[in-house]
């Protein structure tokens, strides 16, 4: 197995009064496509910029093959900071091969890179256009673009999928799995959880500037409440099934749902519901990203 | 482990300073402003020295023709002419009537008739005033030897009064006054346009915040430092287009005689420009970094912008006595040596050691802007939104 880390091990930082990150820790291996969600404000801009190390932090180390990063080393990743930016009035092929070079390139092939992507990305007629006159999903393809030019050892997107049309969104998706797949750790943050669900293999979520879960979907689920679809027409409508941590959470019709509390025996439930008369339906339910989400910062919120 | 796209070229790698100096000059010298401005500047300079050459130097020779018994005079007249100061050319008439039309039609200044002790002068609408003195004198010179007098005691008894001048001004003086304050100028305008064009670029690169990806890549000393240099290459090519336009315009107008306008004077003036350049971007690039947005920019450079103002006006102040004890000190100062300086060593003589000592005293303050306005733009550059306060950015 790949041990190229990227180690994000005690990171913490205040502005003044307010704490933005508090003692995060957690790894992104090689390979890996990490989803880092949280509500806005939660510190995931902060952190990434710390990894960048654009900010510094009040307290922790992040290190990349065992090492406390370098600026050496930060040269080699492909940032998308959350506040895109480029020289608007810079034409779109010297700007990605200018940024190339900055990165270490030389410069044939700085220029090689700027066109590939360009390609890529459906951009290459427009590779002498100035940015300022791309549209702004366009505008966002190319900033894509250079964070990638220079073939970066990890990758750190802010908010990569913000305005994306769905195309553009299946384009980008492709090329962080592709990048990950190349052996590259690539760390993103993003809104979009079904997304995240969907592309991630783990998932960290941040709240009040807190790692308050981390892991794959499924190991987010494990330990959590777990759900029941329970069809049961002979049972009356105010029907309870009388187990200790079950709650009704919806009905329509005579399928309801209950959830359970961790721990809880299902059996219990479809027992306590063939009391009731025929069951046509037990169904185990997961929950997604979004609702484990909720759950999760509800929890913290409490 | 790379993506694909990223094979090593067979070429070359630029130090990144290199890298944001090129990229700035590419960006000026593509740019209409870069263009225009240069021709416009080499057309004003040009023009300039066209007409004072136009307007001073070149008097053309008065034409006088002499008809009758006036041809007599020719010898005395030219004679008394050239003592005078007057340039002219002498032609025989034949006929009168014939020589009022040449004066008519202009292509004789002035016609003398009637006898050598008697003559006459028609013109068309005026004489000049030496040409009318050299004429009596020839007139009155003829009379005197028609009264008998000999040659020798015509000529003492018509020998001008010897005249000494203390302090001389000469035409050329003047000229090189104005030459002087044209190249202040033009300094002047450089050393604002350039400046402001830093604090420009160090916005632009907030306000689209490009920064956090340069500042991820390279130190913003190196930003900094590559970005100053770029623009400061492309005033410096600027400068030398015009420098150059300026010294052929005065070659092929032979007013070479103007000492402002020789080759050493504007050598001194491209190195007083990189001096002032240096001087002024490294302040302005400081305070343009605390602002994030392009329309604070003016408001932020405001306090470096009263002083380059009162560098403008100090040289007015200054001109008129070069050497005087308001512009010596004044041009040993590092705001206003690069154009005070200029002036002054354009206009007058300056004893070495002032220029030595003005430039010192910059290259000084430069070093300890260089270190201020590292840390404040270092400080400042990822601040965005509201306009960072100074004191915070100097603490970091």
């Amino acid at each position: 197995m790949d041990d190229r880390v990227l180690e994000i091990d005690g990171i913490s930082k205040r502005y003044g009064q307010t704490v933005a990150v508090q003692d995060l820790s957690f790894e992104i291996h090689a390979g890996e496509l990490f989803g880092f969600v949280g509500r806005n404000g939660a510190g995931k801009t902060t952190t990434m910029r710390v990894v960048l190390g654009v900010l510094a932090p009040d307290a922790g180390v992040v290190r990349w093959l065992g090492m406390p990063l370098t600026f050496e080393a930060r040269r080699r990743i492909g940032y998308m900071p959350e506040e895109r930016g480029l020289y608007p009035k810079m034409r779109v092929a010297e700007q990605l091969a200018y940024l190339g070079e900055l990165h270490g390139m030389a410069d044939g092939a700085a220029r090689e890179a700027a066109l590939g992507w360009l390609e890529r990305f459906g951009l290459a007629e427009r590779r002498d256009a100035e940015l300022q006159a791309l549209s702004l999903g366009n505008q966002q393809r190319v900033q894509l673009a250079a964070a990638l030019v220079f073939g970066p050892d990890v990758l750190v997107l802010d908010e990569p999928f913000s305005g994306l049309d769905p195309v553009a969104v299946d384009v980008m998706a492709a090329v962080l799995r592709e990048r990950a797949e190349a052996g590259v750790p690539v760390i993103f943050s993003s809104h979009e959880l079904d997304l995240v669900e969907r592309l991630c293999d783990r998932v960290g979520i941040i709240d009040h500037g807190r790692l308050v879960a981390c892991g794959t979907v499924d190991e987010l689920r494990a330990g959590g409440r777990e759900r029941r679809w329970l069809d049961v027409p002979a049972a009356p409508d105010a029907w309870e099934p009388g187990v200790p941590g079950v709650r009704l959470l919806a009905a329509a019709g005579a399928r309801r749902l209950f959830e359970l509390d961790a721990g809880v025996d299902d059996q219990a439930l479809l027992q306590a519901a063939l009391a009731t008369g025929p069951v046509r339906e037990f169904e185990r339910v997961e929950p997604s990203l979004g609702e484990l989400f909720r759950t999760v910062i509800g929890e913290v919120a409490a | 482990m790379t993506a694909p796209s990223a094979r090593p070229g067979a070429s070359r790698h630029l130090p990144t300073i290199v890298l944001v100096a090129r990229r700035e000059v590419r960006m000026r010298l593509r740019s209409r402003v870069f263009v225009g401005g240069t021709i416009v500047m080499v057309a004003l300079v040009v023009v300039g020295i066209v007409a004072a050459s136009l307007l001073s130097g070149k008097t053309n020779p008065v034409r006088v023709g002499f008809s009758g018994g006036s041809q007599a005079l020719e010898r005395t007249f030219s004679a008394s002419a050239a003592a005078l100061g007057v340039k002219v050319t002498l032609s025989d008439v034949a006929d009168v009537t014939a020589g009022k039309g040449q004066v008519t039609a202009g292509t004789l200044d002035v016609l003398v008739t009637g006898s050598a002790t008697a003559p006459a002068a028609v013109a068309k609408a005026s004489v000049a005033p030496n040409v009318e003195s050299a004429l009596s004198l020839a007139a009155e010179a003829a009379r005197l030897s028609d009264a008998g007098l000999t040659p020798v005691a015509v000529r003492s008894a018509m020998a001008l009064v010897p005249v000494e001048l203390l302090a001389p001004t000469t035409p050329r003086d003047t000229q090189n006054l104005f030459a002087s304050l044209a190249l202040g100028i033009l300094l002047w305008i450089a050393l604002g346009q350039y400046g402001n064009l830093v604090a420009q670029g160090v916005v632009e690169e907030k306000a689209t915040r490009i920064m956090e990806i340069l500042l991820a890549t390279i130190p913003p000393s190196r930003l900094l430092a590559g970005k100053v240099f770029g623009i400061g290459l492309v005033g410096l090519l600027q400068l030398t287009i015009v420098g150059a336009a300026a010294l052929v315009a005065v070659h092929v107008t032979s007013v070479a005689a103007i000492p402002a306008l020789g080759m050493a004077s504007i050598l001194a003036d491209i190195v007083w420009f990189v001096l002032g350049f240096l001087f002024y971007a490294t302040a302005y690039s400081a305070v343009a970094s605390l602002v994030s947005r392009q329309e604070e920019v003016q408001s932020a450079v405001a306090p470096i912008s009263i002083l380059q103002i009162a560098g403008y006006l100090l040289m007015y102040a200054a001109l008129p006595n070069p050497n005087g004890p308001l512009a010596t000190v004044a041009s040993l100062l590092p705001p206003f040596a690069p154009i005070l300086m200029a002036v002054r060593m354009a206009s007058s003589t300056v004893p070495l050691w002032q220029p030595v000592l003005a430039a010192a005293l910059i290259v000084a303050s430069i070093i300890g802007l260089t270190w201020l306005a590292g840390r404040i733009y270092a400080n400042a550059a990822l601040r965005l939104g509201t306009r960072v306060r100074f004191t915070d950015a100097f603490r970091g």
